[in-house]
């Protein structure tokens, strides 16, 4: 994993207030975020939640309603052409071409960039040697799997040496393998000094690579900054899990249970785990006092027990978080 | 089987593309009917202008089948393959001729929906007397949906063989032109032949619907073989659009099996990386062969006309080189047989068939080309990809515009050699062939221009190349619908005017071919093209404009 640098404290990525509107859908909403040199960013969030469109505002794709978005001191709202010199993007979908090869679809994209010939030879073998890909440069890349795809696609955003690499879901619809391979070749990238922003449903993957990670849901930013503040911050409230006998006691239980938390305090219900799961900042003693009230009042307890956090965990904990703070919100109004 | 066909005709219904098909037809013959429509309380007993409002109504009809009926279905197996459900329909207990089934009659069903909106237009023609219901009006109708099972069959059979939807159609529309228009030309040639030869060529020619169409609306007389042979033009093309349809049908059921999903993925073979032997072999017979390995983009070469010759499988140079050889020996072998005296014309009248030759290359290849030019690159996704590059809207424009205009060149200099043979031979044609070229030149950018700027409103290539298409073909076969009701319905004003339009009838017209020789279309013709280039290069050009803006 690749460190901050110590040296800069200038960020290459700077949102401040960025907000984006659809007519009267708000896709973000006030998003402030710094990525400095060097460092991998996760970026996470549920579908819709505005990675996308954050992302097509730093690389130019989108103008934002309000806000800045700055790419090593360049406005990618104004200075489009200094942006897409810095930053490199893969979007989602790969954007093929029918019968193209491998070279030839690099040696296009080169041209595009203005490398010059010879400089390009040199690049496309350097960027195929880096992601490597050197073994598929005759094959057309229609006929490439989905995960030498991807690698294509990096290999693509690559060529004109940008600062910034942005990647919108590189992990998904890979195979186990073909992960492990992105996620090594992901913090090579980071290790030569490119900044990296990484978007994932795959959340144990980014934990594994990412110095920062940034969630965001429903276009506003829930938490950002390293993943051990993260988890600092998630640990504050715990969640504990009661394990019951059977599935058919779950309603009874779960009705005893709210009985005995707070509103903030949100429970997920799994029946056919037999499970309730709730978010609490309970101390140790106060879990011991209501366990025991949960034990008088009938509630037929197997297991009563705190679990582990990880980034799975502290994404969906803040949605369970929104959650709580939209149902309380409509129930006020 | 019913499930797929509520489905698919449901499917086609829904679109906007089946609305404006509908309501256009519709008021195409509204428009001219009300034209037509008698204006006085006398009555015509002679039905002349009946005639005349029929015979325009009959080939309106036809052209508006033939060039409709394949839309859907050219893209309709190729689309599922592509998008997946094809699997999950092998994967049902429907056997693969109901499958078929589903999708041809859902096709039929909307042609026949299209047929049922003209009909208050026929009830016009047929009010105004002088038609026979049972002999002319219902045996039209009967010849179109013969017409239409045929091509919608043909796109069926196209869509299941190939690899892209905009290539399917762009195949399927190369069919129809072969089997509607290019089926004629060697009887054009070979009719006083006599013996076997002209007994087979009177047989191609019936393998397109226009003689049939001529024989029911009263042009039998031009060019009919009935007296000599005993069988009309209409049973000869029935016979063979039955049995043409029934092959093809027979064919794709076939195809609609699971190993049509079981395809390897290509390897990339590399001709530089095979043997001396196959390495020889290769270069002798492509000349640029395909599977080399090629060289990378000069500095000064625009990178997105390299990529457009590159990523278009007919684009790539072999075939273009194929394509300009066929065309030099073609008309090589025209002016040959004019100078040998095989065939009794003019030396200018050679002209004819040469002009018809390369608009016919154009019309076929120009909306392929150029439509799907910007809607390719939506479609695929690489537009985004394209747009964080530091090429301009105008660099993109210019490199696709080239891309094709190359092949367009090349099209036109393919029938070099035959002008070249027609001026040495006789040297005062020369301002006429330059004429001739200039003509060409413009319909082929214009036939171009107006593909580019309808295609780049679309975001998928099947639907801006049918477009395309029917624009294109619009023009240049809409104006020469109005040359064919010359006098009767419509005015020698009214003809020379829609023939302005087009630059074929301008180059036809300089080389005096007959019908056209009366008209005097340059210069006109020549700045209404300029024109129609121009906007159409503006339109385009805004279009990729807005499309490159960040929103």
């Amino acid at each position: 994993m690749s460190s901050e640098d110590p040296s800069s404290d200038i960020p290459v990525i700077e949102l401040k207030n960025l907000s984006k509107q659809y007519g009267e859908f708000v896709a973000l909403d006030s998003l402030s975020l710094s990525v400095y040199r060097g460092q991998i960013l996760g970026f996470i969030g549920p579908n819709g939640a505005g990675k996308t469109t954050t992302i097509k505002i730093m690389v130019g794709l989108a103008k934002p309603t309000s806000g800045t978005a700055r790419i090593a001191g360049a406005d990618c709202a104004r200075d489009s052409a200094r942006i897409k010199r810095l930053v490199g993007y893969m979007p989602d979908g790969f954007g093929s071409y029918d019968n193209m090869r491998v070279r030839e679809y690099l040696d296009f994209f080169g041209a595009a960039f203005g490398i010059p010939r010879r400089d390009r030879i040199r690049r496309i073998a350097e960027v195929l040697e880096i992601t490597n890909s050197t073994y598929m440069q005759d094959r057309y890349v229609e006929s490439l799997s989905h995960g030498m795809q991807q690698r294509v696609g990096i290999a693509r955003t690559l060529l004109h040496d940008p600062e910034v690499l942005i990647f919108d879901e590189p992990a998904n619809g890979l195979d186990p393998q073909a992960r492990i391979e992105m996620r090594e070749l992901l913090l090579r990238l980071a290790s030569t000094g490119k900044t990296l922003i990484v978007t994932s449903h795959i959340l144990p993957e980014l934990s594994r690579i990412c110095d920062q990670v940034a969630i965001i849901t429903q276009g506003r930013l829930r938490a950002s900054g390293s993943l051990d503040e993260i988890m600092k911050n998630i640990r504050q409230r715990r969640t504990i899990e009661v394990q019951l006998p059977a599935g058919e006691d779950v309603s009874a239980a779960e009705q005893k249970l709210r009985e005995h938390l707070q509103a903030t305090e949100a429970v997920v219900v799994s029946s056919a785990e037999a499970v309730l799961r709730f978010d609490t900042t309970r101390t140790d003693k106060q879990l011991r006092q209501l366990l025991a009230t949960l034990i008088t009042s009938g509630v037929p307890i197997s297991q009563f027990r705190e679990l582990q956090t990880d980034l799975e965990d502290a994404f969906m904990s803040i949605l369970q978080q929104q959650d709580v703070a939209t149902t309380a919100t409509e129930t006020s109004v | 089987m019913l499930a797929i066909l509520q489905r698919e005709l449901v499917a086609i219904l829904r679109t906007r593309k089946a609305f404006v098909l509908q309501f256009g037809l519709a008021l195409c013959f509204l428009g001219l009917i009300a034209l037509r429509w008698p204006t006085d309380n006398r009555v015509e007993l002679s039905g002349a202008r009946s005639g005349q409002l029929f015979r325009l109504f009959s080939y309106g009809m036809l052209a508006a089948v033939a060039m409709l009926a394949p839309i859907f279905p050219a893209t309709s197996i190729v689309m599922e393959r592509r998008k997946g459900t094809l699997a999950l329909l092998l994967n049902t207990p429907l056997r693969p001729y109901r499958i078929y089934a589903g999708k041809l009659f859902a096709v039929l069903g909307f042609i026949a929906l299209l047929l049922l909106i003209t009909l208050p237009a026929a009830a016009a023609c047929y009010a105004m007397g002088g038609i026979s219901l049972t002999k002319q009006l219902l045996v039209v109708y009967g010849l179109l949906g013969v017409v239409a099972w045929q091509y919608s069959s043909l796109g069926l059979l196209v869509s299941s063989i190939a690899r892209t939807a905009d290539g399917a159609v762009r195949v399927t529309y190369g069919c129809v032109l072969m089997l509607a228009v290019i089926t004629l030309v060697p009887y054009f040639f070979m009719q006083d032949w006599g013996g076997n030869t002209s007994v087979t060529t009177s047989w191609v020619r019936c393998l397109s619907p226009i003689p049939a169409m001529m024989e029911l609306v009263g042009h039998g007389a031009i060019g009919s073989t009935t007296a000599w042979t005993g069988v009309s033009a209409t049973t000869r093309f029935l016979l063979s659009a039955i049995l043409m349809s029934t092959v093809f049908s027979g064919i794709t059921i076939v195809r609609l099996q699971h190993h049509l999903l079981d395809q390897a993925r290509s390897q990339g073979m590399i001709t530089d990386d095979s043997g001396l032997a196959v390495r020889t072999a290769r270069r002798a017979f492509f000349i640029i062969d395909p599977r080399r390995r090629s060289g990378n983009i000069g500095n000064w070469t625009n990178p997105v006309m390299a990529k457009e010759f590159r990523s278009r499988r007919f684009g790539r140079s072999h075939w273009m080189l194929r394509l300009v050889g066929g065309c030099a020996i073609l008309s090589l072998f025209l002016a040959f047989t004019v100078t040998t005296g095989t065939v009794q014309w003019d030396l200018e009248t050679v002209g004819g068939p040469l002009v018809l030759l390369q608009v016919a290359l154009m019309v076929i290849f120009m909306p392929s080309l150029a439509a799907g030019l910007i809607s390719s690159e939506r479609e695929n996704g690489a537009w985004p990809l394209l747009r964080t590059t530091p090429l301009s809207g105008g660099r993109i424009v210019r490199g696709k515009l080239i891309s094709v205009g190359w092949t367009m060149l090349l099209m036109l200099a393919a029938t070099l050699p035959g002008y070249a043979v027609m001026v040495y031979i006789q040297p005062t044609l020369w301002l006429q062939v330059v004429n001739a070229l200039v003509c060409l030149l413009l319909t082929g950018l214009a036939a171009m221009m107006l593909s580019g700027a309808v295609g780049c409103w679309f975001s998928r290539t099947a639907a801006a190349t049918t477009a395309a298409y029917v624009v294109v073909v619009g023009l240049f076969g809409g104006t020469l619908m109005i040359w064919l009701a010359r006098d009767a319905p419509f005015g020698f004003q009214t003809v020379e005017t829609a023939l302005k339009l087009n630059p074929m009838a301008a180059a036809l017209a300089v080389f005096n071919v007959p019908g056209f020789q009366t008209y005097n279309l340059i210069p006109a013709s020549w700045w209404i093209a300029g024109i129609i280039i121009v906007v159409c290069f503006g339109v385009m050009r805004m279009r990729v404009q807005s499309l490159m803006r960040s929103l």
